[in-house]
């Protein structure tokens, strides 16, 4: 490895050893506060390093990984994930006793690990990537020891992630026999055309969508995301439901950069992975009472919203994809955020009723719902309007009309599940309500919540500067 | 016009700016009523400003237009036309009806009247936006406030009804998102040239099958909006519902936005379709002008049969469209501005009668001539104006849409003309309910105070100034027709001068 590698992965070499060192400072002296400031510090620190220092060439780190102005782009976006879920669970993490450097410690890895996988350019640099924060994740999902939701979604995550791990381990190896190489760039990888009934490959492409299909929760392999969601702590849930499935997005833009799928058997598989998760997430979205498992399941909608950008070959698919993946990621961060602040220390403040007339007692963290509500819902003037704009903007010109207007239907339905919080909050009567003991958002939780508001607003009204910074840094 | 005054984006942003101010003013009582007043008292001034100098000039009078999203070809155009100005004008004066109707609100004032500012902000965009996603924009960003209007100030059925409101427009308007887009790329194919310009969409040539499916898809937001039989139905909900401004705003402009789509951006952008479809227009407008007139009369709900006699008067205005030759559009255009005054007036009246009463149920009213004569007064002068009664102002529309439709098709007018009687049937029997008879409370009422003078007086001067001498507001609609019936018989599609 030379240094100028070294010099490429210093954001991942930040968090990861950020992480190891609180770690160890934790075994001598735990005290929670000063690690997770120390890990706010750090993750902030990955992303400046990211956003202002630029290696001189776009360099590759044993073949695995491609450090370049695309991955430095989400490498940016993921420590200030990081840095935000740790800034929005002091209060939360003391309610739990989330003693000592563990939690930021790995919630720092988590970060290292999505910034690897959003950098590979190899199937194997994808697996590593994927398993690092996957790993992380079996233990975040359970962090909160006492709660049996919190073991029974982690048991659960863990089953369904090993079982995804076995699938995509076995498609890589059917797709390395097929074509013989592991590197991204090779044409050779996608099956189109005439080469469409090489069975290996097509075998071994099904088996790692299936696998990423887990991850990201597309239908039908979204099974776990709604107890998982609603089982981990909401700040684990936040960085879990933005990070971890936006980083196998953006592996997934590597993936199939430049290659057009229209025509060919993987796109149909793709054409019908992204219709079903948009049908069948909003139907069941429609039947939940409890705000975590909605927005699980709204997940499950809007990834496949994300896969319908994926199909159109072109920069625009690509483009639609990460400005979707930015205005996902707040809208999704604050809902997140909302239900942290709310959460007290026996029980999660998921159901709706917990949220009656919340909207005159704090004002704040209600109007960060209804943004984020009507962000996801992709109404106008938030971000999530104009990355659905982007999307169907991508799917219309290249060919894939159908697969648009049942994404039209689908959000049109979604506006009834996204109104319902918004409803309870604002137009229910609070007399005959659940009362949950609120208090006030702590400073910290306050300035997630403001970044959340402003950056979705911002987007929704001035997203030039983010769709020109996205064209520039497409591979 | 040259003026370095952004006076378009003021119209649009001043109303935000006010809803800011509403929200951080929370913590003063009574803070929130003001600044509303300010706002849209500021805002109507400057509309007035505009009208006034814009005496004798055609074409767009004002313009603006910034880069905004370059990526796309999306830009930051506004202008105003005479089109424009008409319904601005229109939605600066209901909005200052409105905050003062809501003058007495004790429930969560500031937010209130922030949500009356924003609908403001939303729907000014709507009327001065030129770019197709701006347009998409605001066409949006009004649902909102109405959402919420609706929803937490509304009668016993409002969250229904704000959902079914929500639900209906935008189910119309995400279609037409997909036309636009359509549309867009379409363009671009053809002049290498992607812009969302509303300028220079119009020149598309689309395939005739193509033209039909986007036509249909901005058909249906406008239509959803008019409201058109038979998508009627969220509109009584919604008017039950909502509080009196909102059922005013509703009335008065939102209504008005689903023509103004129709006429700035249905026809300019698809000629061929849209003129094919005039005759659908015809007989859906006169099947909701008889069939609204109808359910109107069978209403218990006096709130209820002022909202089907909306659906009853938008479909005159649709009638004067599907007519398309000059006297019928003026007409249209002029009812519009007419029916919002009344309706707007009515409403106001209701919701009065309903602070005193409480009751809107034309069954427990009566009486109201004996209790408080000046309302009363107002009520009967105003339902004459609704039914349309001459030298008042529906006259001079619906008489406008009825001759230049009979120049056409005589026998629409001809069953128009039976369902002004219709209006008068279902008017008069509110009338007769509410005005005399026996009242039902022995309480005594009060007769109107000098806020509701305010609100009242402005409105009823206005309903004899259009319905004697109604130039004025028909000088600045000239130069609009006229280019409508030239763009679409350039394009070799005939229409009657």
């Amino acid at each position: 490895m030379t240094l100028l590698e070294l010099h490429a992965l210093l954001p991942v070499l930040l968090l990861a050893a950020g992480a190891v060192a609180l770690l160890l400072a934790g075994a001598w002296q735990a005290h929670y506060v000063t690690a997770m400031t120390y890990g706010v510090l750090i993750a902030l620190g990955a992303a400046a390093i990211a956003l202002f220092y630029e290696p001189a060439t776009a360099s590759t780190a044993l073949g695995l990984f491609t450090m370049d102005s695309y991955s430095r782009f989400f490498a940016v976006l993921w420590s200030l994930l990081a840095a935000l879920t740790l800034l929005m669970s002091f209060r939360y993490g003391q309610r739990h006793y989330f003693l000592g450097g563990e939690y930021a410690a790995l919630i720092l890895f988590a970060a290292a690990g999505m910034i690897l996988l959003s950098s590979a350019s190899s199937f194997f640099g994808l697996f590593l990537g994927l398993e690092t924060f996957t790993l992380v994740f079996y233990i975040l999902i359970a962090f909160h020891k006492g709660s049996p939701l919190g073991a029974e979604a982690g048991l659960k995550y863990l089953i369904m992630g090993g079982v995804a791990t076995g699938l995509l381990a076995m498609g890589i190896a059917l797709i390395y026999a097929a074509t013989g190489t592991f590197h991204f760039d090779s044409a050779s990888l996608i099956p189109v055309g005439d080469q469409a009934l090489r069975p290996l490959l097509l075998a071994g492409w099904a088996l790692l969508l299936g696998g990423l299909g887990f991850k990201t929760s597309l239908v039908p392999f979204h099974l776990w995301t709604p107890d998982v969601y609603e089982g981990a702590p909401s700040p684990v849930t936040a960085l879990l439901a933005t990070g971890s499935k936006g980083a196998v997005f953006a592996a997934l833009v590597l993936l199939f950069a430049g290659s057009d799928l229209t025509g060919s058997p993987l796109g149909s598989l793709l054409w019908l992975l992204s219709a079903l998760s948009m049908a069948v997430g909003t139907l069941c979205a429609l039947r939940q009472h409890n705000l975590k498992r909605m927005l699980a399941y709204s997940s499950v909608v809007h990834m496949g919203y994300l896969l319908l950008a994926l199909l159109p070959a072109g920069s625009n698919g690509s483009g639609a994809i990460l400005f979707y993946l930015v205005a996902y990621s707040g809208a999704t961060l604050g809902a997140f955020a909302v239900l942290t602040v709310f959460s007290t220390g026996e029980s999660e403040a998921a159901s709706y009723d917990h949220f009656r007339g919340v909207g005159y007692r704090q004002p704040l963290a209600a109007l960060v719902l209804l943004i984020c509500m009507l962000s996801l819902a992709g109404i106008p003037p938030t971000a999530g309007f104009m990355g659905k704009f982007s999307i169907f903007y991508a799917a219309i010109e290249g060919g894939y009309t159908g697969l648009a207007l049942i994404g039209i239907l689908s959000s049109l339905i979604s506006l009834a599940y996204y109104l319902r919080p918004v409803m309870v909050m604002y137009m229910a009567g609070t007399e005959d309500g659940m009362t949950v003991t609120e208090t006030s958002c702590s400073a910290a939780e306050k300035s997630v919540l403001i970044l959340c508001l402003l950056v979705t607003l911002l987007l929704g009204v001035y997203p030039g500067p983010l769709f020109d910074t996205i064209a520039l840094i497409l591979p | 016009m040259e003026t370095s005054l952004p006076l378009l984006s003021l119209l649009v942003w001043l109303p935000l700016l006010g809803a800011l101010t509403c929200l951080l003013l929370r913590p003063y009582t009574g803070a929130g009523r003001w600044t509303a007043l300010a706002v849209t008292t500021a805002v109507f001034s400057l509309n007035l400003w505009a009208f006034l100098e814009s005496r004798g000039l055609d074409g767009w009078l004002w313009q603006e237009d910034h880069a905004w999203i370059p990526r796309y070809g999306i830009r930051y155009t506004l202008g105003m036309d005479g089109l424009s100005l008409t319904l601005t004008l229109l939605t600066a004066f209901l909005l200052v009806i409105a905050v003062l109707i809501s003058w007495r609100l004790d429930v969560h004032t500031h937010f209130f009247f922030s949500l009356l500012l924003l609908i403001e902000s939303g729907i000014m965009g709507v009327f001065l936006a030129l770019d197709l996603v701006l347009f998409y924009l605001f066409w949006e960003v009004m649902l909102i406030p109405m959402f919420f209007l609706i929803g937490v100030w509304g009668h016993e059925n409002r969250l229904y009804a704000a959902v079914k409101f929500f639900l209906f427009t935008l189910a119309g308007s995400l279609l037409m998102l997909l036309a636009m887009i359509t549309l867009y790329l379409v363009h671009g194919d053809q002049s290498g040239h992607y812009t969302f310009a509303l300028a220079s969409l119009v020149d598309t040539q689309l395939p005739p099958a193509l033209s039909w499916w986007l036509f249909g898809a901005f058909f249906a937001a406008f239509a959803v909006k008019v409201p058109l039989f038979p998508l009627h139905t969220w509109l009584p909900d919604a008017h039950t519902e909502a509080p009196t401004a909102g059922s005013v705003i509703l009335a008065g402009v939102l209504l008005k936005t689903g023509v103004y789509g129709l006429l700035r951006y249905g026809f300019p952008l698809f000629p061929e379709p849209a003129r094919a479809s005039l005759p659908v227009l015809g007989v859906l407008s006169l099947i909701a002008i008889f069939y609204a007139a109808w359910i109107a009369y069978t209403q218990s709900d006096a709130k209820r049969l002022i909202a089907y006699s909306s659906v009853a008067h938008m479909g005159f205005v649709i009638l004067g469209i599907a007519a398309w030759n000059t006297t019928a559009l003026e007409g249209s255009l002029l009812q519009m501005v007419n029916h919002g005054i009344t309706t707007g007036a009515l409403f106001a009246l209701i919701g009065m009668i309903d602070a005193r009463a409480h009751t809107r149920e034309i069954s427990e009213l009566g009486g109201l001539w004996a209790k408080a004569p000046v309302l009363g007064a107002f009520f009967l002068f105003f339902a004459l104006a609704s039914l349309g009664l001459p030298g008042l102002n529906n006259f001079t529309g619906e008489i406008l849409i009825l001759i230049g439709t009979f120049a056409v098709h005589p026998l629409w007018a001809s069953l128009g003309l039976v369902g002004v009687l219709f209006a008068a049937i279902y008017m008069l029997r509110l009338v007769q309910g509410v005005l005399w008879g026996q009242s039902h409370s022995t309480q005594d009422w009060g007769d109107i105070s000098w806020r509701e003078t305010l609100i009242l007086a402005p409105l009823a001067l206005l309903v004899l100034w259009l319905g004697l001498y109604p130039h004025p507001f028909l000088e600045p609609l000239r130069e609009p027709v006229q280019r409508l019936l030239l763009e679409s018989s350039l394009r070799g599609l005939g229409g009657l001068p």
